[in-house]
């Protein structure tokens, strides 16, 4: 520390202002500047980073997937279509989806992605009416309920009828197991 | 620890021996605040305060600039685009404008590229080692300062021919630079309502009946603006005539034809297409609709 | 508890001098404002660095969004300009800033010139400080074609036609550039590496040396 700047607190010492000493003063005031130019330029930058986390989610829209009287009992594979925007990419990657019909009549449509580790499941191979999945041999009701290896069961697709057609929307959680 | 101290035990260092102390005090103070007593203050806080209140300024007003004055983006690249004039960014306009002439270009090219600029960069690498006098005030060291002051002025000088240049192309060929052009189209599609929502891309809009013979007087008149595949060309402002359908009558079309569009922008074509061609390539033209 | 942290890692590696050294240091009169208002002069060398930050940080956050790639850099400098919240205000930043910091470094470069600061003993401050400027403009020229819009494409393709009139080695700094035979997909990459990675890395370093040398050697003094 300079002599000059020892020299100026024993002059002000006899004053014993209450409250804060010029230094103090002028390092909050530095202190105040420099949280100003961070905040000020971040701020965007950090908007700009976490934008999206806060982008509007575009609701699920409803793709027409199939005929309803095509539904039967056993689980069908259908293809479809969704229109898929991320970021600058436009794609249109097609999905599948298993659908079927339980006893009570009612339209299901299951994912064909295993809740073990992302394989894709399909219908019956071992003839034994069950989901299989190749990968780690995880097995699934018709329901899609988990019953060996896979610790979930599989996720299911909104699904409404329509003048005769089925459409399928986002995916959600099973809510039949 | 290795060595049994105990753990509460300030750590002393030990200087490496290799390095040898300095003789003499210890070089705390530097060199010129003693030299220069007076109102010296110190880094922290004083005198970082007074930095950061012009930084502030500064920050504040830059980033006004940056909500006045989106930075500019044309139209992708297109190699074969030759309406483009190519403007390199004004730090370099100096440069560019210095190659535009004769005695620096052509056969002295290399003195134009390497040669002055090489000689200018270099001697302002190595000022210090040119410029050896003691003495620091720029009007007691007049080559220098006269060296310098003449390159600022041909800087400036240079600079400003170029930009003038530019401006007078753009005026002459009647252009506005892509960035202004697409600003423009995205204020009017805002205004016109349709704002955020996607066109769709012309080149999804198939052309109708290819094979008609109206092709062939497109190919031969249209097509240096209007694109071979007949997409448009933005930055000459020639529309698409994929879907020209969709927005214009035969009639319009025919009028268009006939007598140009945009101060000529669309030439007119009365000249060199008979009544019949254009009859013929107008029908074809309003027969271009989307597809439903 | 603050005071707890420092003092644990100051008693084991003594960092209290570190900054003591830059905190205490005593900034001389003449280059105060607040005592001379002519004084204002010696701002430019700070500002100069504080918009460098500002660049380097722009630069940061926009690489999350950028895609070096012929076919995508357009859509992708699109989107994060006219889609991203702020992404029109942070390429603003950049793009501005790139102008700002050049014409900061051409005022500091004018201050330093015409106060002959450049003088004994800081001579090799000087040279440190034109290679900056430099690669200040290295970074101009490469960040330029990025957006790969019509003016980055041709303004790239005039300022390669001039490395390329270099007699003898012209061709090879042309191709070297390009890395290729025309301004397309290879140049692109090369241009974004050495924006990205190669000038900035060297613009770290010689920034270094430059506050280095003017802590070392202190600011000139008055006229």
């Amino acid at each position: 520390m300079s002599n000059h700047e020892h020299h100026e607190n024993t002059a002000h010492k006899p004053v014993k202002r209450s409250g804060m000493s010029r230094r103090q003063f002028l390092s909050y005031t530095l202190g105040g500047a420099g949280a100003f130019m961070a905040a000020g330029m971040s701020l965007p930058m950090i908007r700009f980073a976490v934008d999206p986390i806060l982008k509007k989610k575009a609701g699920g829209t409803w793709i027409k997937v199939v005929e309803e009287n095509k539904i039967t009992n056993d689980p069908q594979e259908f293809k479809f279509n969704i229109h898929q925007v991320d970021g600058w990419y436009v794609s249109d990657p097609e999905l599948s989806a298993w659908i079927s019909k339980d006893s009570s009549g009612n339209f299901f449509a299951l994912s064909p992605v295993c809740k073990h580790l992302g394989c894709t499941i399909s219908w019956n191979t071992e003839k034994n009416n069950e989901y299989v999945c190749p990968c780690h041999n995880a097995h699934y009701t018709k329901d899609g309920k988990n019953l060996t290896v896979a610790p979930k069961p599989l996720d299911e697709y909104e699904l409404k009828i329509d003048k005769g057609w089925v459409y399928l929307g986002p995916i959600k959680a099973n809510t039949r197991v | 620890m290795a060595h049994g101290h105990k753990s509460n035990e300030k750590v002393v260092f030990v200087g490496d021996s290799r390095v040898r102390k300095r003789s003499g005090a210890p070089n705390t103070v530097p060199p010129d605040y003693s030299s220069y007593p007076g109102k010296s203050e110190a880094f922290i806080p004083n005198f970082l305060l007074k930095e950061w209140m012009v930084g502030v300024v500064v920050l504040v007003g830059f980033l006004v600039l940056t909500i006045a004055e989106p930075a500019p983006l044309g139209y992708p690249a297109d190699p074969t685009n030759a309406a483009f004039i190519p403007m390199p960014d004004w730090y370099f306009l100096f440069l560019y404008q210095f190659l535009k002439y004769p005695y620096v270009a052509g056969d002295y090219i290399v003195l134009g590229t390497v040669g002055i600029p090489g000689v200018a960069f270099g001697a302002l690498l190595l000022a210090p080692f040119l410029d050896t006098g003691k003495e620091r005030r720029f009007y007691r060291r007049p080559v220098t300062t006269a060296l310098m002051v003449l390159s600022l002025i041909s800087l400036f000088y240079l600079t400003k021919v170029s930009w003038d240049h530019y401006q007078h192309e753009l005026a002459k060929t009647n252009t506005i630079p892509e960035h202004h052009l697409r600003e423009e189209k995205a204020r009017e599609a805002a205004m016109s309502g349709k704002g955020g929502e996607e066109q769709q891309p012309v080149a999804s809009i198939p052309i109708v009946d290819e094979d008609d013979p109206a092709m062939e007087i497109l190919k031969a008149r249209c097509i240096a603006c209007h694109n071979p595949d007949l997409k448009g060309n933005e930055s000459m402002k020639a529309p698409a005539l994929r879907g020209v359908g969709d927005t214009h009558t035969k009639e319009e079309l025919v009028e268009i034809v006939t007598n140009g569009k945009g101060g000529g922008a669309m030439p007119s074509f009365k000249e060199m297409l008979s009544a019949e061609e254009i009859d013929q390539v107008t029908t074809w033209l309003a027969k271009q609709k989307k597809a439903e | 508890m603050l005071k707890g942290v420092y003092n644990w890692i100051d008693e084991r590696l003594d960092i209290t001098p570190m900054w003591r050294d830059v905190a205490d240091h005593e900034v001389p009169e003449h280059v105060n404002p607040a005592h001379h208002f002519s004084a204002f002069v010696y701002c430019f060398g700070g500002l100069t660095f504080f918009i460098t930050v500002i660049q380097i940080l722009s630069g940061m956050f926009l690489t999350m969004y950028f895609v070096p790639d012929i076919i995508n850099a357009y859509k992708s400098v699109d989107y994060l300009q006219h889609k991203v919240a702020f992404g029109g205000i942070v390429r603003g930043m950049h793009h501005w800033g790139a102008s700002l910091v050049i014409v900061m470094m051409f005022l500091h470069t004018l201050r330093v010139f015409f106060t002959g600061s450049y003088k004994a003993p800081r001579e090799m401050n000087w040279v440190v400080g034109m290679l900056i400027f430099f690669i200040m403009l290295g970074l101009g020229f490469t960040g330029y074609l990025l957006p790969w819009d019509n003016k980055a494409y041709f303004a790239t393709k005039v300022g390669i036609q001039i490395a390329e009139s270099v007699p003898y080695i012209g061709v090879y700094i042309k191709e070297l550039m390009q890395g290729g035979e025309i301004v397309g997909a290879e140049t692109l990459t090369r241009f974004f590496a050495i924006h990205v990675f190669f000038l900035p890395g060297a613009l770290l370093a010689l920034l270094a040396a430059h506050f280095f040398m003017i802590r070392k050697q202190g600011i000139s003094g008055p006229l």
